[in-house]
């Protein structure tokens, strides 16, 4: 059983005409362990559509079912700091931190019991490649590559089931972009992680188990 | 905690952002502590000025109502008058009742007499001189002895007759007095005043009077006395000496000692006279006239109340209360409340600007910390939504932010407060320097014009 899914979900926004859905029906279920991508072309909805998973926004039809709980009896702040970690396509990382205070950040607001936060944050940062001298530098010192690390690194540090990530290698060469494939290929197949990436980047539909295809509605 | 910790990282490293807010808060913190150290020390003043400056109300006599119940002709000159005189005078008696008041924090009086004295001469501008006649006539063997009646030797036209015989001549001396005085006479005997408290003794707290020689008599119930510098060059009198003064009626004597000699700093007075008003009126103390009262009821006496009424709003209350012991019509009750108000005037002009300056810097600064604060929440849009993705819950975010500007808030509010303080004095000084001056001149006067005499307490 998947430890996500959408059921008939439809969005449309709020100052749109009752008939007018960014995209209507949508039903699709994710699992534990495997590597999902949603591809489709520019104004399909993708960006939206992570918005409804991660409960940023919340679906005008349909259910975003987690763990078989209806996300709109959750507590959304709690869903996302604890169950779901987000990786952007901008990174959303906060540039007047450095890279290790931006994970650590993170593992406060989600109250993660971790007795060095410091260490822990080092043992993620060094899971994504990234070493010892990378944690002290602000954010806006750091390469493209480098920050997307530590925007997973940071979605990780409270060890999340599911990580949605937002066109990740949208801004980065082809090199990196395959060495963050590779390191969500690990968290999936070694940490029974659910990765979700937004794209419509081949290489990237190349590399993942099951793809979902999100047309634009007429 | 993180919320705390994540506050002050915030702050450092966005320097410039709270730096503006800082400058902004600073500067609201020091107005404001100077503007209420101003308020502060314009509402002291005016606190001080009121409490050394009681309202004191004064009973007069209403001539207004009384014209208006005069009547015409040449019949009613005498039922007018006789109306005058029925009017009861207030006495000691009535003074110290009406001074039996909730609405009263006190009384005091001048209680006024007149005597006379063999002793020492009055200021005044009438010159009396013996002058004597010869008359000679032959043939006379006798003549008679004796004046003319009462007037013996005192009054105009009046004086002895002696008889001289001589075997051949007569001589016939008559001696007169003869009176040399300018056209404006002054009238009357020493005035004696007696205070039943240094607060009653007005003219010397208003520097009209001004011990200075000697001091102010140390008690109201001993014959002590303050005579005037033209009464006492006049009859040589020196602090120290005593003076004898007469019961004009049972011719009882009286022995006062000077402590102190006083001049009249009234420039001029509406009389034509040499000397000043007051210079045949003696200081002493409201007992000894009671005294002389208790000897002598007949003796003419004049009181003059004033009461030390609570506070504002107990004016009227009083003067109903006084209707109601039984003062009569023709009396109304008047306070020196304008007079109060007007000499603080001034200084409530500036507590007023300093309290509208407050309100107008409080209004201007609160409006542009809150055109900041937007703008900074606006410029923060991408932070907040960093943290609204990483799971921070919307209370959390509103604390962290609230934080941020209390502690900035927190930390430029005490420098303010302490650079406003050191500002505070000398700007305060500027504006209220003279209030401050006059006050404490005011003080050393009153002090000075008493002589040494004056105890800080009322009575001695």
């Amino acid at each position: 059983m998947g430890i996500l899914k959408l059921e008939n979900v439809g969005y449309r926004y709020k100052d749109a005409p009752k008939d007018k859905y960014v995209f209507q029906n949508i039903n699709y279920e994710f699992e534990q362990g495997k590597m999902y991508a949603i591809k489709g072309k520019s104004g399909s909805g993708k960006t939206t559509l992570l918005s409804l998973i991660t409960g940023l926004e919340r679906c005008t039809e349909g259910n975003v079912i987690y763990n078989g709980k209806d996300l709109k009896k959750m507590n959304l702040d709690k869903y996302r700091n604890t169950d779901i970690g987000v990786v952007f396509q901008s990174y959303n990382l906060l540039p007047r931190l450095t890279a290790i205070e931006n994970i650590i950040l993170s593992m406060d607001i989600s109250k993660v019991k971790v007795k060095n936060k410091k260490q822990k944050a080092l043992e993620l940062m060094k899971n994504v490649g990234l070493s010892e001298e990378h944690a002290k530098r602000k954010i806006l010192k750091l390469s493209g590559g480098e920050q997307q690390r530590i925007a997973i690194a940071r979605s990780l540090s409270y060890n999340p089931n599911i990580i949605i990530a937002d066109e990740p290698t949208g801004n980065l060469d082809k090199d990196t972009e395959n060495e963050i494939l590779k390191i969500f290929a690990h968290l999936a197949k070694d940490e029974n992680k659910c990765i979700v990436i937004v794209t419509h980047s081949q290489n990237v539909c190349d590399n993942v188990d099951i793809i979902y295809e999100l047309n634009k509605t007429e | 905690m993180y919320i705390l910790k994540n506050s002050l990282v915030s702050i450092i490293r966005n320097k410039g952002r709270n730096i503006l807010i800082g400058i902004i808060i600073l500067v609201i913190a020091c107005a404001s502590t100077v503007t209420l150290a101003i308020r502060n020390t314009a509402s002291t003043l005016v606190k001080n000025y009121e409490e050394a400056h009681d309202i004191i109300a004064t009973i007069s006599f209403n001539r207004k109502e009384l014209a208006s119940n005069f009547k015409g002709g040449e019949d009613a000159k005498k039922e007018n008058i006789e109306t005058f005189n029925n009017i009861e005078s207030i006495t000691l008696e009535n003074v110290k009742n009406y001074g039996q008041s909730e609405y009263l924090k006190g009384y005091y009086y001048t209680y006024s007499t007149s005597l006379n004295s063999d002793t020492i001469t009055k200021a005044t501008d009438t010159y009396e001189y013996e002058v004597e006649d010869r008359q000679t006539t032959t043939n006379s063997t006798t003549t008679t002895t004796g004046g003319n009646g009462g007037n013996q030797g005192r009054g105009p036209g009046g004086g002895e007759r002696h008889t001289v015989t001589n075997n051949e001549t007569t001589t016939v001396i008559t001696k007169s007095k003869e009176k040399f005085e300018s056209s404006k006479n002054l009238t009357g005997d020493f005035q004696l005043d007696g205070y039943s408290s240094y607060d009653a003794m007005t003219d010397f707290v208003q520097g009209n009077y001004k011990v200075t020689d000697g001091e102010m008599i140390s008690n109201f119930d001993t014959f002590e006395c303050v005579v005037s510098s033209e009464l006492a060059t006049l009859n040589e009198i020196t602090v120290g000496s005593t003076i004898t003064l007469k019961n004009p009626n049972t011719e009882t004597t009286y022995d006062f000692t000077v402590t102190g000699i006083y001049t009249d700093n009234q420039e001029s007075d509406d009389s034509n006279s040499m000397f000043s008003k007051s210079a045949n009126t003696i200081i002493t103390g409201s007992g000894i006239i009671e005294k002389l009262v208790q000897e002598d009821s007949t003796l003419v006496t004049n009181i003059t109340p004033s009461f030390i009424v609570n506070d504002e709003n107990a004016i009227e209350d009083f003067s109903n209360q006084l209707k109601e012991k039984g003062l009569n019509e023709y009396y109304t009750i008047n306070t020196n409340l304008d007079e109060l108000k007007n000499a603080t005037k001034s200084i409530e002009n500036v507590k007023t600007f300093a309290t509208t300056f407050l309100i107008i810097t409080l209004i201007i600064s609160a409006i542009v910390l809150l055109v900041i604060n937007m703008i900074n929440i606006r410029e923060r849009k991408y932070e907040i939504g960093v943290f609204r993705t990483i799971g921070m819950s919307k209370l959390k975010l509103a604390i962290q932010f609230i934080l941020e500007l209390l502690i900035v808030s927190a930390v430029m509010l005490c420098i303010g407060a302490i650079l406003g303080s050191y500002l505070s004095k000398p700007i305060g000084n500027m504006l209220l320097q003279n209030e401050i001056d006059s006050s404490q001149m005011q003080e050393e006067e009153i002090s000075d014009n008493f002589g040494k005499g004056r105890t800080n307490g009322n009575e001695p």
